[in-house]
């Protein structure tokens, strides 16, 4: 049962979703700030999700596979929180009876982009099958940067795969205070970008071009849930980065000042790039990752090599 | 325990003398299989104990001793339960295919090669493998009915990779024979300081590749599941030819041979670019059968790899992902049949939206595909993540290729998101999308066709959520002895999750205005839908195809410049046509040959 409660409550699903409707609305009232708006207020987040869920009506497209479309938003939920779970269970210290390493949390969290593109295509609609292209070639993309990365990182922490033991190598000085740290995290904040679905990769749902592309068909209930996904990932992929290169997010006492700092920093990188920069093509994306993300890492390892 | 290889044996030709009962010729080839396939199981349990001639040995009153002939260590009894059990299955999925283009005596070939590969696996005496082991691309050869040129080609390629590939093992025999002077694979350990005792492991190697189906020795395989009917495909290189292949490079590189560093950097080397360059090609296929062939190639590279580490984890990684693919890739062969069964239609395009159709078939393949891209927390994630950390712990170790241990983490992994990503293409192609007019009609299979998939399907399943607690250590503890997994991950409880989630997730739906909800068209953007509004799954990698280096690689690979048979049969035409020449059919010519022949046997004998 205690279990069930980490996945379920804390710091699963219930806690990652609040937070991460926190930094939703922390993204969107800096974007406010950056283009001289007042941005929305505090509980934004959570009135948006109660109205899906509640008030608007749910449309299923007509000439789809209708449960894949509906159970494909449950998937994504999945994939969030117990990704979420995994890297916060370690990040807090706390030591539960389930564990998963950094392959593992990895892979997980591939789960909502792979569930995103079964819904999409269970659509049946071109716009949708159009995004799910650029999703899963944006998949192809970033997934060796992102291995690589996290090469790089297993190999500063000894060669261990577990989280806790990459925390704990970080306990003299954290990765990211070293020049091949910074180059790491400025790949992985890209590959986040990416995974997030935010400008300038957000090819597959891009507004102006294809109304949303994955998610053209959701409403209602099903795109409640989808939106809660995003707020699980939003806090799940910079407490990731957070205890690979900056030791973790303790919540002991004063130290949960700098845990909390951590997040909103990252979240604050995140925001800042997704709204200074222009929607790029799939085709430039890929390029991007395939070859300057991947030689940036490649150099941020040989750096490694080299105690750097 | 010989029983298990001549039952069939015999059996298979006693029917294939008999014309014109393919109803109870499968029948019969059923009960015999259940019986095989229990006799594997005993045998698997019994280990050692049972090697003993039975019946037949007495009956032609062998004085042989069976300990030098037959070996059932855990490995090969793990090995030939599986090849039961695949058997089994294809059998019953097979028992009402009269329309699938199946050769009238296709239940007799699949006993056959059920003995055939008892005896490889069984067999100690190398010379007794090698017959078996011939033996079973003759049957190879005949599961592919060859109804028009295309198939009888491939029936040739096929039978003409793997017959030549016999030839070098016996080569490869010979050089142990005059290394070691013993030929029971019991007693060899050949060391491979020397050039012949390297030799003599690449050419018994190159018989378990191409056996495997890795590259560059994997051509035959695309070819044979694009021609042969996909029950065959499952049959053979999807399960039992990885689970031979494999069986053989397990005893080469961990008992026969003692590797040096730079046969396992050669091997690492085959096997990450055997994963990558048949998922690049698998990425542009449109034919959904030579698609799932390229995948059978592309998976031999992860075996390769985890073997080829030589650690114990990586030979659990290796044989782990050996059996899960075993699995998952008959079961796709079989929806593969399905599919064309109800539908005679082999091009992804021509397909879609078969989901609503074929319910059972749909979620059986979404399994299997969700398994092969090592999606948590299926079978296929839990063998290639004991490959990755094996990966992990041997870069901890010293030497050439553990040096390098990020570049094959890196290619096994970016292998895994493009094995994903053509996946994406076979599910949505065939099952998700729009409804074509003309597959309005197309019904289910019947049982005998998905009981198999949905059997194979559990155990895709069952093999990953119990995978790191139970069935590792349960299957290959014996085989390789105690071991210790590196990384984390509670692959049970995090599986009951997904059950809470999905209930969960209901209950919000309960919650919402799901249950209320209205159908209607799709939005495309404020077009009108027409039947030919689309935007078809083949096109999705159409940037990558387009790509600068890589179109022109993909163009070449169409031309087969680097197809190894072609470029093979490309050298012996052109010295045939040099012999042919001589060949000019005037007698005066030939009488010329003739007396300089005799000269110079002339000029021999007077020099002697």
């Amino acid at each position: 049962m205690k279990e069930l409660f980490y996945f379920l409550v804390y710091p699963g699903l219930a806690f990652a979703a609040t937070v991460g409707g926190i930094l939703s609305w922390f993204d969107r009232k800096v974007t406010a700030w950056v283009q001289f708006r007042k941005g929305p207020p505090f509980l934004q987040p959570l009135f948006d999700f109660l109205k899906l869920l509640l008030v608007k009506e749910t449309i299923v497209p007509a000439k789809g596979s209708v449960y894949t479309f509906l159970l494909a938003p449950i998937l994504s939920l999945f994939g969030a929180s117990i990704s979420a779970v995994l890297v916060l269970l370690p990040a807090f210290g706390i030591n539960a009876g389930f564990s998963g390493d950094i392959i593992v949390i990895f892979y997980l969290m591939n789960i909502p982009p792979i569930a995103y593109i079964l819904g999409a295509m269970a659509s049946a609609n071109p716009l949708a099958s159009v995004g799910a292209s650029r999703e899963i070639k944006l998949i192809i993309s970033y997934e060796l940067t992102f291995i690589l990365a996290l090469g790089a990182i297993i190999y500063k922490a000894g060669m261990s795969l577990s989280l806790a033991d990459i925390i704990a190598a970080q306990s003299g000085g954290v990765f990211a205070g070293s020049v091949s740290g910074i180059l790491l995290l400025i790949a992985l904040l890209f590959c986040a970008q990416a995974k997030l679905g935010l400008v300038p990769f957000d090819i597959a749902e891009a507004e102006t071009e294809i109304n949303h592309g994955s998610f053209i068909e959701y409403s209602g209930a099903p795109l409640a849930l989808i939106y809660l996904t995003k707020y699980i990932m939003l806090f799940t992929l910079p407490a990731f980065i957070a205890v690979v290169l900056f030791g973790g997010l303790s919540v002991e006492g004063p130290q949960i000042i700098y845990s909390v700092l951590k997040v909103f920093g990252l979240v604050l990188l995140v925001t800042l790039i997704r709204n200074t920069n222009p929607r790029l093509k799939i085709k430039q994306a890929m390029r991007f990752f395939l070859l300057w993300m991947n030689l940036f890492v490649i150099i941020a390892f040989v750096l490694t090599l080299f105690g750097l | 325990m010989d029983v298990v290889i001549w039952l069939p044996i015999v059996a298979g030709l006693i029917l294939l003398v008999i014309p014109n009962l393919r109803a109870i010729k499968g029948i019969i080839g059923l009960l015999i299989t259940a019986i095989v396939f229990y006799q594997l199981i005993m045998i698997y349990l019994a280990g050692s104990a049972s090697i003993q001639i039975s019946y037949l040995g007495r009956i032609l009153d062998l004085d042989i001793d069976p300990m030098t002939l037959f070996r059932v260590d855990a490995l090969s009894g793990l090995i030939g339960v599986f090849v039961g059990f695949f058997t089994l299955m294809v059998i019953i999925y097979t028992l009402r295919g009269r329309k699938d283009h199946l050769p009238q005596n296709y239940h007799p070939y699949l006993l056959m090669t059920l003995g055939a590969s008892a005896g490889a696996i069984f067999a100690d005496n190398l010379i007794l493998f090698l017959i078996f082991w011939g033996f079973l691309a003759i049957t190879l050869y005949l599961l592919i009915p060859s109804h028009d040129d295309e198939s009888a080609a491939a029936a040739n390629k096929s039978l003409i990779i793997i017959g030549g590939s016999d030839v070098i093992i016996l080569v490869g025999i010979v050089l142990v024979w005059k290394i070691a002077g013993t030929l029971s694979m019991n007693e060899l350990s050949i060391g491979t300081g020397s050039g012949i005792g390297i030799l003599a492991f690449l050419t018994l190697l190159i018989g378990s590749f191409a056996k495997a189906g890795a590259f560059p020795f994997h051509s035959w395989i695309p070819d044979f599941a694009k021609s042969a009917p996909p029950a065959s495909s499952a049959y053979l290189p999807a399960s039992l030819d990885k689970l031979l292949g494999i069986y053989l490079m397990v005893r080469l590189c961990n008992e026969v041979f003692i590797l040096n560093q730079w046969l396992t950097l050669a091997i690492l080397i085959i096997g990450t670019s055997t994963i990558i360059i048949a998922v690049m090609m698998a990425l542009v296929q449109h034919d959904y059968k030579k698609l799932l062939g390229y995948h059978a190639v592309s998976q031999v590279g992860y075996m390769v790899t985890g073997i080829g580490l030589g650690t114990v984890l990586g030979m659990v990684g290796g044989l782990f992902h050996m059996v899960n693919h075993a699995l998952y890739k008959s079961g796709l062969f079989l929806v593969a049949g399905s599919i064309e069964h109800r539908t005679g239609e082999s091009k992804i395009e021509k397909l879609g939206g078969l989901s609503r159709n074929m319910p059972v078939t749909f979620i059986t393949a979404l399994v299997f595909a969700l398994a092969i891209s090592g999606i948590p927390p299926f079978n296929g994630f839990a063998s290639k993540w004991i490959i990755y950390q094996a990966i992990v712990d041997f870069g901890r170790g010293t030497g050439i290729s553990n040096e390098l241990w990020l570049i094959w983490l890196a290619l096994a992994v970016i292998g895994s998101a493009l094995t994903l990503a053509s996946f994406v293409k076979f599910i949505s192609g065939i099952f998700l999308g729009r409804e074509k007019k003309e597959l309005k009609d197309i019904r289910e299979s019947g049982p005998l066709m998905w009981v198999p998939l949905a059997i194979i399907a559990l155990l895709c399943v069952g093999f990953g959520i119990f995978a790191t607690q139970y069935v590792v250590p349960f299957l290959f503890s014996p085989v390789l002895g105690e071991f210790q997994l590196v990384g984390l991950w509670s692959s049970s409880f995090i599986s009951m999750l997904i059950i809470v989630s999905i209930v969960l997730g209901l209950l919000i739906y309960g919650l919402g205005t799901v249950r209320s909800f209205r159908k209607d068209d799709s939005f495309i953007g404020g077009e009108n839908l027409q039947d030919s509004t689309g935007f078809e799954v083949t096109g999705f990698y159409n940037t990558i195809h387009d790509s600068k280096p890589l179109s022109g690689i993909y163009d070449k690979a169409d031309k087969k410049w680097f197809d190894l048979y072609n470029i093979g049969k490309g050298g012996v035409l052109q010295f045939t046509s040099i012999l042919k020449r001589v060949h000019s059919g005037l007698l005066q010519t030939y009488i010329i040959w003739f007396i300089l022949g005799l000269v110079i046997m002339l000029i021999f004998l007077l020099l002697i």
